[in-house]
Formats: structure tokens, C-alpha cells, sequence
């Protein structure tokens, strides 16, 4: 059963400021991506589990949520972490990931069929070796050198 | 004395190798369908004994970007590794391991793709299916032998958790899981739940039993069933394979 996710660009905050006694109200517009999740009968998936992953770290969940009754979900990509960002949507045994390009801060990202997402995958780290492996490994390099070495002296000076 | 000597000089010169790459278990799991058995979408309480599969030219695939099968287009893939398969009884844990790739680079294994294919070892089968069926009082063992061969691609597992994602001297794992329910359909779903409307199920293939049994392969019963349940029969097959919860695009192998 397919879904369809549906990313579009929205201003969160619209509206008009508002006074109170003692406190100062005010706005800003701030983009954000709306989540549209369906299956492929056209149903939203109504309150299904939402998990976004950012760019750089995509083994850990950035923000968990759910949709509301109509299979909508809506997030602000933190705008330092340009790249793919990735949002799993599951409901029932059911599941679809959607990936998002988000290339600049303000890049409209809005479409029925969003293009082929410039996912950068991260390099993995290099690879970095623990101080006791290190140890290890130089210890085993002499002691299987030397030991080498002295197996094969032994047999060059055995008496026959 | 020389053995022990070379082991560690081997051991020294590996290591950094072995830190660099990973390990990725590459499992097959047919889900609580198949370990515990359920009841079809029309109401046969289905029990399997063997659900064995043939597995080849398995792959994990790191792709950029990110496959998804439910688009067109083929995967951009970046790296690659295989394993050469074998038969797996789905019967037999949860999930079954298919193989292990050791000295895989790290990244993200965010595709997994397959073949099914007939085997001698499975008389003839890429897929074999032996249980027993029961309905009122009408027991019904059978064995269902899909005599025809697949070819899977699958974008990221989706489940609870993420996987694929390897690290340096890490392990991950992928899972290539086969959704039995959309062939038979599920009783405990409502009957226009769209996997029912789909589904198979079991009575059109248990109208073919003979003698109390019933022993078919997929091209008899192509031919048997009625034009619009043989297609059914050959949309539900295509659609058993995903990975998790996650789509896979499938081809019929000629």
C-alpha cells in the first residue's frame, strides 16, 4: 500500500501583534514544511507516528511527532543543517520515508512531486582508533616481527 | 611457534582493516504470519510448517540519492556489497540471518535488492509453502510451490528503528521481510480494508484440492483460478517482499 507525502512550504505566525498590559507581543514569519501523509486510496493517514531525521546525523530522530486527523504534520528545519532531511511516517504495519532538500534557508520546497532530493549522505567519520587499539596493534606489529624473526634465526642456526 | 608468531603479525596488520569496516547481517523474517499463523482473509486458520525461500544475488546498497521504489528511475548507488544467498526457512527464527558481510565499508545501506529463484532444492520452487489450513471441520494440509523468480529492489528499512546506518568496526543490519498477509488477507481486518480487496486469499486455492489435499505449483494455479483472481494471485506474490515496512519494486524474472 503506497502513501504519499507531500512537502510544501509554509509561514508560520501570520498574524497581528497584540499588546497587554505589562507585555509586548510580537511576530515573525518563519518557514516550515507541511507533511502531507495518505495511503494510496486517497485516506489520510490520520494520527500517524512522524520521525524526522536531519542531514547530519541520521541515525537519530531530530523531532518525533504525530499528524493531525487530516495526515498533516508541519516542522522548521533548523536552517544551519542545509541538506536532505528525511521524514518516516508509519501507521499500522505501514510505512513510507519522504526525503526534503532543503539547499538554502528560504528555498521553496513546494510540489506534488518534489525532485530527486540532493541527499548528501554523511561521510562517515574517519575511522578513529581507541588508544588500547593503537597499543594493540603496535604491540602485535613488533611482537609478531620480532617473534617472526627470531622463529627463523632459530631454525638457521639449529644444529642439523 | 611460527603460527602463533604470523596470527599476531596478522592480527597487527588487519587491524586497522578491521576498524575501518564493519559488519551488516543481511536477516529474511516473515513476521508473526508465518511463526505463529493467522487466519485469511476469508476465514481459513492457515498453520505453516516450512515457508523456504531462494535467496541469490543478494546486495545492500548505499544510494544517493536515497532509492525510493515507489518512483521511477533507477538507484544511484554509490557502494555495494553482496552476498550469494541460499535457502532460508522463514519458519525457522525470528528473524532468520541470511548472511553476514564482513569488511563492509561504513555508510548508510539505505536500499537492499534480491532474487528469488527456482531451486532443484526446493523442488523446482523460488518459493515453497507447506502447512495446514482449517476451516470448520475441513482440515486442508497443502504445499504451494511458486515456480517462478523475482527480482526485488527495495529502498530503506522502515520500522521502529533506522538501520543500515554503518559504522567503523560496527555492526547493522537490513531485512528483506516478506508480508504474508497480502497474499491471504488478514481476518482480523475489516473485509474492505484495501489489503483484503487485494489479497488473494485462501478459498480460491483451497477449490482446487484434491483428495483432501492440496499440491499446486503457481503456473497450475495460474491456469486454474479465474482470470481476476490469477491476477490477484500474481499482484499479491509481487507484493509479499518489502523491507520492514518499506516498499520494494518487483519484477517477474522471465
Amino acid at each position: 500500500m503506497m502513501r504519499t507525502l507531500l512537502p510544501s512550504l509554509l509561514l508560520w505566525g501570520l498574524g497581528m501583534p497584540v499588546w497587554a498590559h505589562g507585555v509586548e507581543l510580537g511576530f515573525s514569519t518563519t518557514p516550515a514544511i507541511e507533511v502531507q501523509a495518505r495511503y494510496d486510496t486517497g485516506q489520510p493517514m490520520a494520527k500517524a507516528q512522524v520521525t524526522v531525521f536531519a542531514p547530519g546525523d541520521p541515525g537519530v530522530a531530530w523531532l518525533t511527532g504525530q499528524t493531525d486527523g487530516e495526515g498533516r504534520f508541519w516542522f522548521r528545519p533548523d536552517p544551519a543543517q542545509l541538506g536532505a532531511w528525511q521524514v518516516r511516517v508509519r501507521q499500522g504495519g505501514h510505512g513510507g520515508m519522504l526525503t526534503i532538500p532543503v539547499t538554502t534557508p528560504a528555498e521553496d520546497v513546494m510540489g506534488d512531486e518534489p525532485e530527486a532530493p540532493d541527499l548528501k549522505i554523511p561521510a562517515s567519520p574517519p575511522a578513529s582508533l581507541s588508544p588500547w587499539l593503537r597499543l594493540g596493534m603496535a604491540a602485535s606489529w613488533v611482537w609478531g616481527l620480532v617473534g617472526t624473526a627470531l622463529f627463523f634465526a632459530r631454525k638457521t642456526h639449529a644444529p642439523s | 611457534m611460527f603460527v602463533f608468531w604470523g596470527s599476531i603479525l596478522i592480527f597487527g596488520l588487519m587491524a586497522p582493516v578491521w576498524a575501518a569496516t564493519g559488519q551488516l547481517h543481511i536477516e529474511a523474517n516473515g513476521e508473526d504470519f508465518i511463526r505463529q499463523g493467522f487466519v485469511s482473509k476469508d476465514g481459513w486458520a492457515l498453520e505453516f510448517s516450512q515457508v523456504k525461500l531462494h535467496f541469490t544475488q543478494v546486495s545492500a546498497l548505499q544510494t544517493d540519492p536515497p532509492f525510493n521504489p515507489d518512483q521511477g528511475g533507477s538507484p544511484t548507488i554509490k557502494q555495494r556489497v553482496d552476498l550469494p544467498g541460499g535457502v532460508v526457512d522463514l519458519k525457522g527464527a525470528e528473524p532468520v540471518l541470511l548472511g553476514t558481510v564482513t569488511g563492509a565499508p561504513p555508510g548508510f545501506y539505505n536500499a537492499l535488492s534480491w532474487q528469488l529463484t527456482p531451486t532443484p532444492e526446493l523442488g523446482g520452487a523460488s518459493l515453497l509453502l507447506v502447512g495446514t489450513a482449517t476451516k470448520g471441520n475441513v482440515r486442508l494440509p497443502f504445499q504451494i510451490k511458486v515456480d517462478q523468480g523475482y527480482r526485488v529492489l527495495c529502498g530503506e528499512y522502515i520500522g521502529e528503528e533506522r538501520r543500515g546506518i554503518l559504522q567503523p568496526g560496527g555492526t547493522a543490519r537490513l531485512e528483506a521481510t516478506f508480508h504474508f498477509d497480502h497474499l491471504f488477507g488478514d481476518g482480523e481486518q475489516d473485509a474492505n480494508d484495501s489489503l483484503n480487496q487485494e489479497a488473494l486469499g485462501f478459498a480460491p486455492l483451497a477449490a482446487l484440492a484434491e483428495g483432501g489435499r492440496l499440491e499446486v505449483t503457481y503456473s497450475q494455479v495460474h491456469k486454474q483460478l479465474s482470470p481476476a483472481d490469477a491476477e490477484k494471485l500474481s499482484q499479491a506474490l509481487q507484493g509479499l517482499a518489502h523491507t520492514g515496512e518499506g516498499h520494494c519494486r518487483v519484477e517477474v524474472l522471465e
